[in-house]
């Protein structure tokens, strides 16, 4: 849609052509061009890239901060780190679990297992990968240390890693885990150096970073840039990779990182906004690459307070709302509709259920069966989420239009999930988004509807307690999946939130970028990668 | 002398000491970074305890205060809780770039601001005049962060001359320092106007004009000093706010410098961070303006009984 | 600075209640046109000021649209004049939810000069009465107001404002408190700067002499000579907080986003800047226009009232 409009530049292009022949011409075959389509000229000629040949920049908005797998939690680490560390598992760009550092693996019964190592891996720093560092690996994750970091919790079902031989350990487990194969594929169950990590302690490494992965990291400057280079001695010799270098430059605005892409700064943006689609798609030197995530983005309610308290609100705000157009027209079509918190990724989707359709007539039925016309609502909304900011305007309006009245409130990001939703200050409604990395509804169930968790202050049910313990307890995924199913219905009936949409991730690559995948989970894999 | 100097360093450890309660416990109002570090997890109480007592918050507030205050003294600004780093190593890593950033900045503010404010006010009443102080009030009436966002869209999307963004080249700082510079040069081109006209209407510059020496050759001798004075004043008093100044224009170009370092903690709840920064760009800036202080006292001595304070 | 000279503005306000302003006098003699040729600065920043607060008064009246009414269909339609499918009905475009630009621009008139007005209000009332105080009472509390004055130097607003605001959410009232309460440090330090000059004049001091209050010689000769400043002061705050509500909601800060408000107009179209220019130059325009004119009246009025203030 946004071709019809004229860009700006075009304009001011006409206006300056005066002024600024003269430095048009120094730029480029382009110059004595004074037409419109000038402007486009310019525009393609810069986003040219000199000064680098095997090499490849991307442009992210977060940095790693702390590269020690154990202190982190966030998805900005593992798009740099997954470069650099590897676990037992491996999970490909398809999401299916592959053989990592380990060959091979076998569940001897529901809380023994099994890893056969492999042989001859090195880490960056010349040290052995062997059982000692995944025992070494894991007591540090478990221990002291572990404690004092987020990642520690995800792994508490593991009692004890035992040394068999040189490159054999048994994982004992206190209780069955269904999401720990998939969990030993990053943060926390990545294989770190024993003697590096004794010699020069944590502080050090969370700046100067050893692993094994394909890439070695050589530079690393806080909030400015990351230098990885080949790892040429990379144990699978068909992944070895392609290019000599890549850099991720830590730009956190993204008009600015697109101003990049455009100029051939980057070579490759991520999180483009939907705002900016039409930039991507008008340039004839870059592709928009789009993704399908685990994030959804809904609606929750304080079920505690009225009138959101009443099931009848609460349903009608879900026919009220036309997700078709929250996805059409204000993220030109990237998005998908979802009838629960997770999406197609996510074990435990169910197919067969339809998200809620847009009815303002038998919404307005419902408001005016529960006697609520004309009730104010507070919907809290991230401040600083752009995308959720256009969303909740429009949704506010869906809901005026069946008779309710909504008043946005704006809260930082952190002081909302950590401090007002857990505490039931956010008001009738918030804005969550929530994309479990496991990619097994559990993850997101259980904090979500579980009693008493920390993102849960109000929604308690029998029903699905029950459901969300038995699925806990069971490592057959059959029995699994099918009692997520049954959750998913049950949830679509108690309406404790308002699903929106799944989000679509969108990156932007120049067209010398060869054999870009973009990932499902921010884990960019850049083996294959080629540039021209 | 020696009373005036330990007055004025009595009175900055006093602003300091105030500072540092102001941003120890405000910014422990923001909420519990144990549950920003937790987020994405589903934490037992036992994990939460053992974090909060390793990140020292299970301590009683006026302790954690007073350990603070201890480490304070000793230069030791304590460890981020989100890298692991020492913050002090942290803030002398982003130091270097806002610092030059700033010092870019102004140098840019001077080099239109000092042409702009002689013109204006030796050709006082005229268009020309008139120009100059239209330019100077356009300058502080651009929101920085729209003009920033403008400069990157014309002068390296669509010109290609310069860099979006980063830091590491001299190129990588025009367009950052001129989006600052633009800014204070309208507030920097009024004081050199008015100063010049004071300079201007003064009696030895009509006698030099008597003698006759050539218009310009004056105002560049008397007026061009005279003008000085306030200006290195402005840059004194105003070096605070500046290195502030440059908070969102760090964020718009990717500059990593200690505000973009400072904003980040904060939304992070990394408090040592947050103060550890707020406490040096505290200190900087009551160094910078004493020195102001002491360098005017010793050029004119009338003004020795205490500067700003009477 | 200012000691060894005369007192700003003294010749023309002695007498005055406020009333007899030169500029007054200056239009009923010399009439209107040589008004305008002699103040051209001047008379264009009443008009941009006059233009903003006409807008933010009869918003509703100009406003061609209603500034809150969402229509999806319409995302983003192009200004009426670049508008090559003649389907728009928006003069200077939509915004990325279909609602009028010009409109909301028109209405947000009114969150700027809220902000603006209602902080330096907050910032001189106190500032005034702190800075009288400091100054004519002196010791002790003198100490503390330039001490509170060096605080507020050396600890950056911004930062301050995230803090808070991290706190208490954002929202047009938090911003104008806050900027209120840390500002009024700048009218203190020049109220009491000229009281501390004034007390010495020989009105004054004969004025003590013949046994008046302390209170009665600050209202009655104090006050009126600090006016002038106050308000030049006042008129160049407003300009700055404009931008200061800008930064902030440009950080994510600022008020609810369905308010039309000029800094979450720019900062919310910061990515639509290639695709739909409209979107962020014209909020960008309206700001940087309102607060020229309101610095280009703040400098007229020091040159007219008060001579001596430096930035």
């Amino acid at each position: 849609m946004s071709e019809k409009h004229t860009p700006l530049w075009r304009l001011l292009a006409l206006g300056m052509a005066g002024t600024l022949a003269l430095s048009a011409c120094g730029n480029g075959d382009d110059g004595g061009n004074g037409s419109a389509d000038g402007g486009e000229d310019i525009d393609e000629a810069e986003a040219e890239v000199d000064g680098r040949d095997n090499d490849l920049v991307i442009g992210v908005p977060l940095d790693v901060q702390d590269w020690d797998p154990i202190a982190t939690f966030a998805l900005a680490w593992s798009t740099q780190a997954t470069s650099v560390f590897e676990g037992l598992v491996h999970r490909d760009l398809d999401l299916e679990l592959q053989p990592g550092l380990a060959e091979d693996w076998e569940y001897h019964d529901d809380t023994t297992l099994e890893f056969q190592l492999r042989e001859g891996v090195e880490f960056h720093n010349g040290e052995p990968f062997n059982a000692d560092a995944v025992a070494y690996t894991f007591d540090r994750l478990l221990g002291e240390e572990g404690a004092q970091g987020p990642q520690q919790e995800n792994y508490t079902a593991i009692e004890e890693v035992e040394v068999v031989d040189d490159y054999t350990v048994i994982f004992h487990l206190n209780t069955p885990d269904p999401v720990l194969l998939t969990n030993l594929s990053g943060y926390g169950g990545v294989i770190v150096p024993p003697e590096y990590m004794e010699e020069h302690g944590p502080e050090h490494f969370s700046e100067n970073p050893v692993g094994t992965g394909p890439f070695e990291v050589t530079e690393y400057s806080r909030d400015n840039q990351t230098v990885l280079e080949r790892n040429e001695n990379y144990w699978d010799e068909d992944r070895i990779p392609e290019l000599d270098t890549v850099t991720f430059r830590i730009i956190p605005e993204a008009s600015t990182r697109l101003a990049e892409l455009q100029t051939g700064g980057i070579d490759v943006m991520k999180e483009v906004e939907i705002s900016q689609i039409g930039t991507v798609e008008d340039h004839d030197l870059l592709e928009l690459d789009e993704v399908e995530t685990p994030t959804v983005r809904a609606l929750r309610f304080d079920v505690d307070r009225e009138p959101v308290d009443d099931p009848r609100v609460r349903e009608a705000i879900n026919y009220a709302i036309d997700r078709n157009a929250l996805i059409d027209d204000l993220r030109d079509g990237y998005g998908v509709p979802v009838a629960s918190f997770q999406s197609e990724l996510s074990f435990g989707f169910n197919p067969d259920l339809e998200p809620y359709p847009y009815d303002p007539d038998r919404a307005r039925e419902l408001i005016e069966e529960a006697g609520v016309e004309g009730e104010e609502l507070d919907l809290y909304v991230p401040g600083d989420d752009g995308n959720a900011q256009e969303a909740v305007q429009a949704i506010a309006y869906f809901l005026e239009d069946v008779g309710l009245s909504v008043n946005i409130e704006s809260a930082e990001q952190n002081t909302l999930n950590t401090e007002l939703v857990p505490a039931g200050d956010a008001g009738h409604i918030h804005w969550f988004g929530w994309g479990g990395w496991t990619l097994d509804f559990h993850n997101t169930a259980w904090l979500l509807y579980s009693e008493g968790e920390f993102y849960n202050p109000s929604f308690a049910d029998d029903q699905v307690q029950e459901l969300l313990d038995a699925q806990r307890e069971s490592v057959s995924e059959e029995e699994r999946e099918e009692i997520f199913h049954e959750l998913t219905e049950v949830l679509q009936e108690l309406n404790p939130d308002a699903p929106l949409y799944a989000d679509v991730y969108l990156y932007a690559i120049n067209e010398r970028v060869q054999n870009w995948q973009s990932p499902h989970d921010d884990r960019l894999q850049l083996e294959d990668v080629t540039v021209d | 002398m020696a009373k005036f100097i330990l007055r004025r360093l009595f009175h900055a450890v006093i602003v300091v000491f105030v500072i540092s309660l102001l941003i120890f416990f405000s910014i422990r109002l923001t909420g519990d970074p144990v549950a920003v570090m937790f987020a994405a997890g589903e934490p037992s109480q036992q994990a939460i305890d053992n974090l909060t007592a390793e990140l020292g918050l299970d301590q009683p507030i006026w302790v954690q205060y007073g350990i603070f205050l201890r480490d304070l003294i000793t230069f030791d600004l304590g460890t981020s809780f989100r890298t692991g780093q020492s913050v002090s190593s942290m803030v002398a890593a982003t130091i270097g770039p806002t610092t030059l950033l700033a010092a870019a900045g102004m140098a840019v503010a001077i080099l239109i601001a000092f042409p702009v404010g002689i013109v204006s006010a030796v050709k006082r009443g005229t268009v020309l005049d008139f120009g100059g102080r239209m330019f100077s009030l356009i300058g502080i009436s651009f929101p920085n962060f729209w003009l920033g966002i403008m400069l990157i869209l014309i002068f390296a999307v669509m010109l290609g001359w310069f860099p979006a963004s980063g830091y590491g080249t001299p190129q990588h700082f025009v367009l950052p320092a001129i989006t600052l510079g633009l800014i204070l040069s309208g507030i920097l081109s009024r004081l050199v106007r008015s100063s010049m006209l004071e300079v201007l209407n003064q009696q030895y510059i009509a006698t030099a004009h008597s003698k006759g020496l050539r218009s310009w050759v004056v105002i560049f001798r008397h007026g061009l000093r005279n003008a000085l004075i306030p200006t290195v004043t402005f840059m004194g008093v105003q070096f605070g706010g500046l290195l502030a100044g440059t908070v969102i224009i760090e964020q718009v170009f990717s500059w990593p410098g200690l505000g973009r370092m400072i904003i980040d903690a904060i939304n992070a709840r990394d408090y040592p961070v947050v103060q550890g920064g707020v406490i040096v760009l505290a200190l900087i800036t009551v160094a910078v303006n004493l020195l102001v202080d002491l360098s005017y006292s010793i050029l004119n001595p009338r003004i020795k009984a205490g500067g700003s304070d009477s | 600075m200012s000691l060894q000279q005369t007192v700003p503005g003294t010749e023309d306000l002695k007498d005055s209640t406020g009333t007899e302003v030169p500029a007054r006098q200056r239009l009923r003699a010399g009439g209107f046109w040589r008004f305008i040729r002699k103040n051209p600065s001047g008379v264009l920043g009443m008009i941009l000021v006059g233009t903003v607060v006409i807008c933010a008064v009869f918003a509703p009246w100009i406003a061609p649209y209603n500034p809150t009414e969402a229509s999806l269909g319409e995302r983003l339609a192009d200004p009426i004049f670049a508008d090559e499918t003649g389907e728009s009905r928006y003069l200077l475009g939509g915004d990325p939810l279909g609602r009028d630009l010009l409109s909301r621009i028109i209405y947000g008139a009114r969150i700027s000069l809220q902000v603006g007005i209602f902080g330096v209000l907050i910032a001189a009332v106190l500032g005034t009465i702190l800075g009288l105080i400091a100054g004519y009472v002196g010791k002790w509390f003198d100490d503390f107001i330039m001490r509170a004055a060096d605080v507020q130097l050396a600890f950056p607003f911004i930062l301050f404002a995230i803090i808070i605001m991290s706190v208490l959410g954002g929202g047009i009232w938090v911003i104008v408190v806050l900027l209120g309460i840390t500002y009024w440090v700048g009218f203190a330090r020049i109220v009491r700067g000229q009281v501390v000059a004034l007390k010495q004049l020989e009105y004054v001091e004969a004025a003590k002499a013949s046994g008046s209050t302390g209170l009665r010689i600050v209202l009655r000769h104090i006050f009126p000579n600090v006016f002038s400043s106050v308000l030049v002061l006042a008129t160049l705050f407003t300009a700055e907080f404009i931008l200061l509500e800008a930064s902030l909601t440009f950080l994510g800060l600022g008020v609810d986003p369905t308010i039309p408000s000029w800094g979450g107009m720019l900062s919310d179209s910061r990515n639509y800047i290639d695709s739909a220019w409209w979107t962020a130059v014209f909020p960008g325009v309206a700001i940087m226009l309102t607060v020229l004119g309101f610095n280009l009246l703040g400098d007229w009025l020091r040159d007219r009232l008060d001579p001596n203030i430096k930035a």
